[in-house]
């Protein structure tokens, strides 16, 4: 973060992550520097914690608000709200409309939502796994007669007369909104279009205001109940976020700025609190840190980037490879399966707050999955915890110091921490209280790095090609055991670690993303007409979807010559039920050898993601489905360039040692505040660098580099 | 004092350590006869497995042992999710019916995915079936190697659980084994569909192939795949199944031989041993924590309603019978364990039998549900458990013909006796919360094939019974349509899905009303689909599950689930009635007693009874066929079930009303809105009343033993209820013992088999697999 003050700033950027608990604010000037605010979250109205996270943050500056924000060119936010309204099951009345006679679907959902998200041994433990209840209640639910098939033919013609019925039912029954979802309609969207017009009409009638939506106009692909699911959250979650932004954006336009907030989605990009998919900004916090990364990588030259973000309850790890973020097309989120385009984000619920417990069956070392969150551990008398937490560990291995956690806001005991771990740990091993603490943390280390690594092997890859990005508040505590020996290209610590998030938010593109599903089936040995009339059948998918996404710009202010568009498309072989997301090498596709590229450009993919003795040519292959994205330029945050002023750190930089065990050793740890360290300055360990919001470990064998754009470069000897 | 886990020196320096100086493939020279038997003499000598009387790896370097654990088995989950993505089966790929398994050179487990665990146990004893008969030697075991193996009478479950098995090297030795199991859509039996009905002997069930070897070098051998893709229907799934367990299994024999690079060899072959005895000792310590020492005893039941113009199988086979399962498990005050079924009956001329092997890891299914869910699963459980399965019983028969393509039929129902047992002993230990009334049938399956929509050779079987109700807790309900007792991890899986599948279009899916068990909590419902025959040719179904019995049993005062039924509709007149937008049946069978769909569909012939299980019947389009997914059992009674939660029940259509006053003794009547609401002070005046009625009713416990004993010595039994005991005295001469004592029956009182007017092809003459020359099958339990 900047300490250095100006008197002039032209702040330009504001990226914004409202949690639950606090909202963080990233303000970025015309020259690259930045500066962080922080404030409590503030549910009721959000604007209200917004304005005071960043007049906290832009006091850093001397700025005031009404200084600061005229000058703004762009925001972005990003928030829990809309998954909070979900999980917290206070959405709007909706009502849903399905096939007559399948009327429980929604309400049974499917099994495996009984268990999403478990442990492993909970997932095998029955008597723990429980549904939520549905999102609508089955006396909301209606049906209308009909049923088109999976070639979409039509099986029972729409009888128009139930679905009169039904909107008419739901309008009597009060709902707020409708949702429309039959099967099959992904394939043939007729009928289902058809009993939208009847219920938009009912609603006319009624005079009612009903917002009613349809499955197959916003995600027309397969599976029923992660494309009702996503759609009912449109209808049931996200219209009341549409208010909250309009709130915020009208907030800050009273002080002064001039733009509308972009609101970070589920596909990595931003897009306008107007959009018609409003539901893909469920994305919850540690979204934004991949963006910033996938940025900071654009920016400095990294195209395969590992990003690791350790915070108090999990460790999040996404890929970008060739520049690209991995997408899921059919992810949970909030125990309900989705069929939104997502950044791919794996998560373990092991973080610097989880618990440490032996098992007492076994007395295997056990870590999480839950955690003591704000309340820290053992060694924080005030938070009440009894049981150990990995940060009961790190005081006390001497990680953390204890008079400084939260910039001092807390103090820890280490002695409450040395007294628990003895007792519950290190007696039951017969194990030193260190090494137990220190084993704890091995072990947590260890568990990181298989996870990066089962991650990136997974891919198709090995870590040499990636290098790796560690955020979070926890992330450079323990940045560099995650990646010891797992010999990444690079291991980079932004200083800006705690708000790497915001920044992200702040680097997003506007971008929007439409999906289709397609079932282009070719046998192996195809012959070029058909390979020919394939590719023709992509392209009308991708004229159809460009029109989709110049559209949502054009309500934006954009003009289509604005918008850059690029096409992808989703393949398997034939008779799979899996597909891999390819980016289109070719822009436009019409001929049998346009068709042969975008072969090779699966077959590359999947022996990479796979093994190559899986690849199956011979069973022919399958476009199952059709994706555009299209972005406009957008005003985003420089990266700082500093000139690089020597390798030793100045002297204030430096504030002390403290004792520092690993490796079955003590050793004293120079200590240095993060704030003061200058570009080209090199710290060799063992160090700890200090600042409020985070702590970077520099063990023995270890040294960092702080290089011009304030990225800390961890390397072992 | 510790048995080494390996042989100390090599061979060539200490010839003594190898008694015909043969150069072994084990680690440190021996070969995997030679290594097996030396752990198993340890084993028993010592009472710990492989001798480990001391874990000097866990106990020394703790966070080390701790390490290599929670890498490898994160790596082996990892691979199972990764690997099935390239199936096109939806049973692999959306249903998770496949598992990895890591096995240390003895073919013990040391570590498993999730997904169908039953299969630590199988592809274990398929390791050890080739250790025993000198696969090392002929056809040899080398690196790259791999090998095939779904054969039901070396521990197979059924035919259609396909293992791939993979030998691990390190440095030029054999230090493990990785397997992966799938379950196939079709194996070539004589009807189609992974578990066909038609066939009575083990040669109809379809494609067996005994552990042999399929490819080298890492590729599959040309003639195995023309030969293999040509005893199947479906190719193409069994093509792609077959990579997803070989992916699968590279996987982890690469995730090894990270491990091993990166923590050296002897400590992971340590770890390979240890393991499987730190699995046993954790079991041994949740029994200690969980239970109280006793015996409990309990039984499981199932038809086999054979006798039926439905049931197309040869006359000797075309008998009612019933499944008889009399479990006994005994805890010891030093938490050691076993598990005894003596009294059980015989195998039978249907594909329900069981092999050892799979009744007993398959138990481990059920236990990790609910004794042990934790991340060590693997086979020290088994060495920590005795069994006793008496031979020529339906889980351990003696004869090489018996068929095996859905032994899950017995095992559900055998297995739903023994959540009972262990819940009792929770209730005795304070922990309501692991109480289970059972496991519900896992059924209908709705299974066959023809010409598929995509104009193909096609089979199906479709996997919603992966969500059937489970049981009812002690603290709450059953959870409605969940679960499989085969893999906790259920799911239904989306209709749109299916219907990509099959030729068959939903015209319902709905929660089955009333087919959880009453009880002061009830069990979890299950649901049903309504299926149309749609664009297929030439094109048979048919049902399996059970119809005539209720497999589970309900808990302390709680009811069994609904049982079950068939539905089918031929000659529906249904394309007219949609052209003609007339109404026509749509969602659920209601209540099956006063059927809706019926008078819908005038002139067409419906089958609705209780013959849940048919063979091949032909379908046309516009036929319809009901696929109905039962139900979990109760706990408690009823009466005692909050009166609130038979309204929610009402109003969730859980419960149908008519059984409400009856069974839980609630009166209840609907709003203007439709809403029920419950009359508390009727519902107490109710209740009271039905405690009186069942006070009149009652009759001392002698009186109605005097009565039942009449009935016994008069053999006033159903034929099959006669069978069923006749054939359980002949295999356990203590349970008859025991049953003759317990009614007081004069000696002159018997029950045979011959005595009865039906086919007994099979009670005395039979001939095992071990019988076959150059055969050592490998023993697992007490007979």
């Amino acid at each position: 973060m900047d300490t250095h003050t100006r008197n002039v700033r032209n702040v330009q950027v504001l990226g914004i992550d409202a949690g639950g608990t606090m909202t963080d604010t990233f303000f970025v000037d015309a020259d690259g520097d930045f500066v962080v605010g922080k404030a409590q979250s503030t549910p009721q109205n959000e604007s209200i914690g917004l304005l005071e996270s960043s007049e906290e943050g832009l006091a850093n500056w001397n700025l005031s608000l009404d200084e600061a924000l005229p000058s703004l060119l762009t925001g972005v936010y990003s928030g829990t709200a809309m998954l909070n309204r979900v999980v917290q099951r206070k959405g709007l009345k909706c009502g849903l409309i399905v096939n007559a006679g399948m009327e429980d679907f929604h309400r049974m959902g499917r099994a495996v939502q009984s268990h999403l998200g478990y442990s492993y041994p909970d997932r095998i433990h029955l008597n723990t796994h429980r549904y939520d209840p549905p999102l609508v209640p089955k006396h909301l639910t209606r049906g209308v007669v009909e049923r088109t098939d999976m070639q979409g033919m039509s099986v029972i013609p729409l009888r128009e007369d139930t679905a009169r019925a039904a909107a008419a039912d739901l309008i009597k029954a009060g709902v707020e909104s409708i949702v429309i979802s039959l099967l099959h309609s992904y394939k043939d969207p007729t009928n289902e279009r058809r009993v939208r017009d009847i219920v938009l009409e009912a609603v006319k009638e009624s005079g009612k205001a009903i917002v009613v939506f349809a499955s197959a106009d916003y995600y027309p692909v397969r599976k029923e109940t992660h494309r009702t699911n996503t759609t009912i959250l449109e209808g049931y979650a996200a219209e009341p976020s549409r208010q909250t932004l309009m709130t915020i954006s009208d907030a800050f336009k009273g002080r002064g700025t001039k733009f509308d907030f972009r609101v970070m989605a589920t596909h990595g990009g931003t897009i306008s609190w107007k959009a018609k998919e409003l539901a893909r900004t469920i994305v919850s916090g540690p979204i934004g840190g991949v963006i910033g990364a996938k940025y900071l990588g654009a920016t400095l030259g990294y195209k395969n980037i590992a990003c690791s973000d350790i915070g108090g309850t999990s460790f999040d790890v996404a890929l970008i490879t060739q520049g690209e973020l991995t997408i899921k097309n059919d992810p949970d989120m909030a125990r309900l399966v989705l069929s939104l385009p997502l950044v791919a984000m794996d998560s373990v619920g092991a973080g610097a707050g989880s618990f440490v417990r032996l098992d007492p069956y076994t007395n295997a070392i056990k870590l999480g999955p839950d955690s003591a969150g704000y309340r820290v551990g053992v060694c924080w008398e005030g938070g009440g915890i009894e049981t150990v937490t990995v940060s009961d560990c790190h005081v006390v291995l001497g990680y953390l110091n204890p008079d400084n956690f939260l910039g001092g806001q807390i103090k820890l005991d280490r002695q409450r921490a040395i007294d628990a771990i003895k007792t519950q740990i290190a007696d039951p091993l017969h194990l030193s209280v260190e090494d137990a603490a220190a084993g704890v943390i091995e072990l947590l280390d260890s568990d990181l790095r298989n996870y990066l690594r089962s991650m990136i092997s997974g891919k198709g890859y090995g870590p040499e090609n990636f290098v790796c990005f560690s955020y979070g508040g926890a992330g450079p505590v323990h940045a560099y055991g995650y990646t010891e020996g797992l010999g990444f290209e690079d291991v980079i610590v932004p200083a800006w670690a705690a708000g790497f998030s915001a920044f992200g938010c702040a680097a997003a593109d506007f971008e929007y993303r439409y999906d289709k599903s397609l079932d282009i089936n070719l046998a192996p040995d195809a012959p070029a007409e058909q390979r020919a009339e394939a590719a023709k059948v992509l392209q009308n998918a991708w004229a159809e979807l460009t029109k989709n996404v110049l559209e949502e710009f054009r309500l934006n202010g954009y003009d289509a010559d604005k918008v850059k568009l690029q096409p992808g498309y989703r393949m398997q072989y034939r008779g799979q039920l899996n597909d891999l997301e390819v980016e289109s090498p070719l822009a436009v596709v019409n001929e049998a050898a346009d068709w042969d590229r975008l072969v090779d450009a699966f077959n590359d993919t999947y022996a990479r993601v796979y093994a190559a003795s899986a690849r199956s040519p011979e069973l022919g292959y399958s476009v199952t489905g059709a994706i555009m994205r299209g972005a406009v330029p957008i005003p985003k945050p420089k990266i700082p360039k500093e000139a690089e002023v020597g390798r030793i750190p100045p002297s204030d930089a430096s504030i002390g040692t403290r004792k520092f065990y690993r490796k079955s050793g003590w050793m004293d740890a120079a200590l240095y505040k993060m704030e003061r360290l200058l570009p080209g300055n090199v710290v060799t360990g063992p160090a700890i660098i200090e600042s409020d919001a985070t702590t970077f470990v520099v063990p023995d064998g270890f040294e960092t580099f702080l290089d011009g754009h304030r990225l800390f470069h961890l390397r072992q000897f | 004092m510790n048995v080494d886990i390996h042989a100390n020196r090599p061979v060539a320096e200490d010839p003594a350590q190898s008694s015909d100086s043969v150069i072994g493939i084990v680690r440190g020279g021996e070969t995997l006869k030679q290594h097996r038997d030396r752990l198993m003499v340890a084993t028993k000598s010592t009472g710990h497995y492989a001798g480990l009387q001391q874990l000097p790896l866990r106990e020394n370097h703790p966070i080390l042992y701790n390490k290599l654990f929670s890498r490898l088995r994160a790596g082996i989950v990892n691979a199972r999710e990764t690997a099935k993505k390239i199936a096109a089966s939806p049973i692999v790929e959306q249903e998770g019916e496949l598992c990895f398994s890591l096995y240390n050179a003895a073919g013990d487990c040391i570590l498993t995915s999730t997904g169908i665990i039953i299969h630590v146990g199988t592809m274990g004893a398929a390791i050890k079936y080739m250790i025993e008969n000198g696969w090392e030697e002929n056809p040899g075991v080398a690196p790259g190697d791999m090998f095939c193996n779904n054969d039901c009478l070396i521990g197979n479950v059924h035919p259609c659980d396909v293992h791939t098995i993979v030998p691990i090297f390190w440095e030029g030795s054999l230090i493990g084994w990785v397997g992966g199991v799938t379950h196939v859509i079709d194996t070539g039996s004589v009807g189609p569909g992974s578990m066909s009905t038609g066939q009575v002997q083990r040669f109809g069930d379809g494609y067996s192939i005994t552990c042999r070897k399929v490819g080298t070098n890492d590729t599959l051998s040309r003639d195995w795949l023309h030969e293999s893709q040509r005893m199947v229907r479906t190719t193409r799934y069994w093509m792609l199944d077959e990579r997803t367990r070989i992916a699968g299994c590279h996987m982890i024999r690469k995730l090894v031989e990270d491990v091993i690079a990166e923590d050296g060899i002897e400590n992971y072959w340590k770890f390979a041993y240890e393991s499987v005895e730190h699995g046993r000792q954790g079991l041994q310590a949740r029994i200690k924590a969980m239970t109280v020492p006793g015996k409990y005893r309990q039984v499981g039941f199932v038809d086999v309603p054979y006798n039926h113009e439905d049931v197309r199988v040869p006359d000797y086979a075309k008998v009612d019978t019933i499944m008889h399962a009399p479990s006994e498990i005994t805890i010891r005050a030093d938490a050691t364990w076993r598990l005894d079924f003596e009294g059980s009956s015989r195998w039978g001329w249907h594909t329900y039998n069981a092999h050892q092997v799979s009744f007993t890891s398959g138990i481990w299914v059920m236990m990790t549900q609910s004794l042990i869910p934790t991340e060590l699963i693997n086979d020290g459980a088994a060495y920590g458990t005795e069994f006793r399965l008496p031979k020529g019983t339906w889980m351990n028969p003696d004869d090489r013909r018996v068929a095996f393509s859905y032994s899950w039929h017995f095992l559900v129902s055998a297995w739903t006796a023994l959540w009972r047992g262990l819940s009792r002993s929770y209730v005795g230990r304070g922990y309501l919360e692991e109480v289970n009334a059972g496991n519900a049938n896992t059924s209908n399956w709705l299974q066959g094939g023809g010409f598929n929509q995509y104009d193909e050779i096609h089979a199906v079987n479709s996997f919603e019974t992966a969500a059937v109700g489970t049981g009812a807790c002690a603290m709450k309900d059953g959870l409605d349509h969940a679960a499989a007792i085969w893999n906790p991890e259920g799911d239904m899986g989306d209709m749109e899905i299916w219907e990509l599948a099959e030729p068959l279009i939903y015209l319902g899916r709905q929660v089955k009303t009333n087919s959880g068990g009453y009880g002061k909590y009830r069990g979890g419902c299950g649901f049903e689909s309504l299926r149309m025959v749609w664009n297929a040719n030439d094109w048979t179904m048919y049902f399996m599950g059970n119809g005539h019995v209720t497999s589970d049993w309900g808990l302390m005062g709680g009811y069994p689930s609904a049982s079950g039924y068939r539905f089918a509709a031929h000659n529906t007149n249904l394309k007219a009635l949609i052209a003609e937008g007339k109404p026509i049946p749509l969602g659920g069978d209601d209540d099956p007693e006063n059927p809706t769909y019926d008078a819908l569909l005038p002139g067409a012939v419906i089958k609705r009874d209780k013959q849940a299980i048919t063979t091949e019947e032909m379908f046309a389009d516009y036929d319809l066929y009901l696929n109905y997914l039962r139900g979990g059992p109760g706990f408690g009674d009823p009466l005692d079930r909050e009166p609130r939660r038979v309204a929610e029940d009402l109003n969730g259509r859980y419960v149908l009303p008519r059984f409400v006053e009856r069974m839980y003794g609630v009166i209840a009547s609907q709003d203007a809105e439709g809403t029920w609401i419950v009359d508390e002070a009727a519902t107490k005046a109710k209740r009271l009343e039905i405690r009186k009625e069942r006070i009149a009713k009652a009759q001392p416990t002698r009186e109605w033993m005097k009565a039942e004993r009449g009935r016994i010595l008069r053999k006033d039994a159903a034929t099959q209820v006669q069978q069923m005991f006749a054939s359980s005295f002949k295999l356990g001469p203590r349970f008859e013992a025991e049953f003759r004592a317990f009614w007081d029956l004069p000696a002159d009182w018997t029950m045979l088999e011959d005595d009865l007017e039906i086919p007994s092809y099979g009670a005395k003459h039979h001939m095992d697999i071990s019988e076959l020359p150059d055969v050592h099958v490998v023993q697992f339990v007490e007979e």
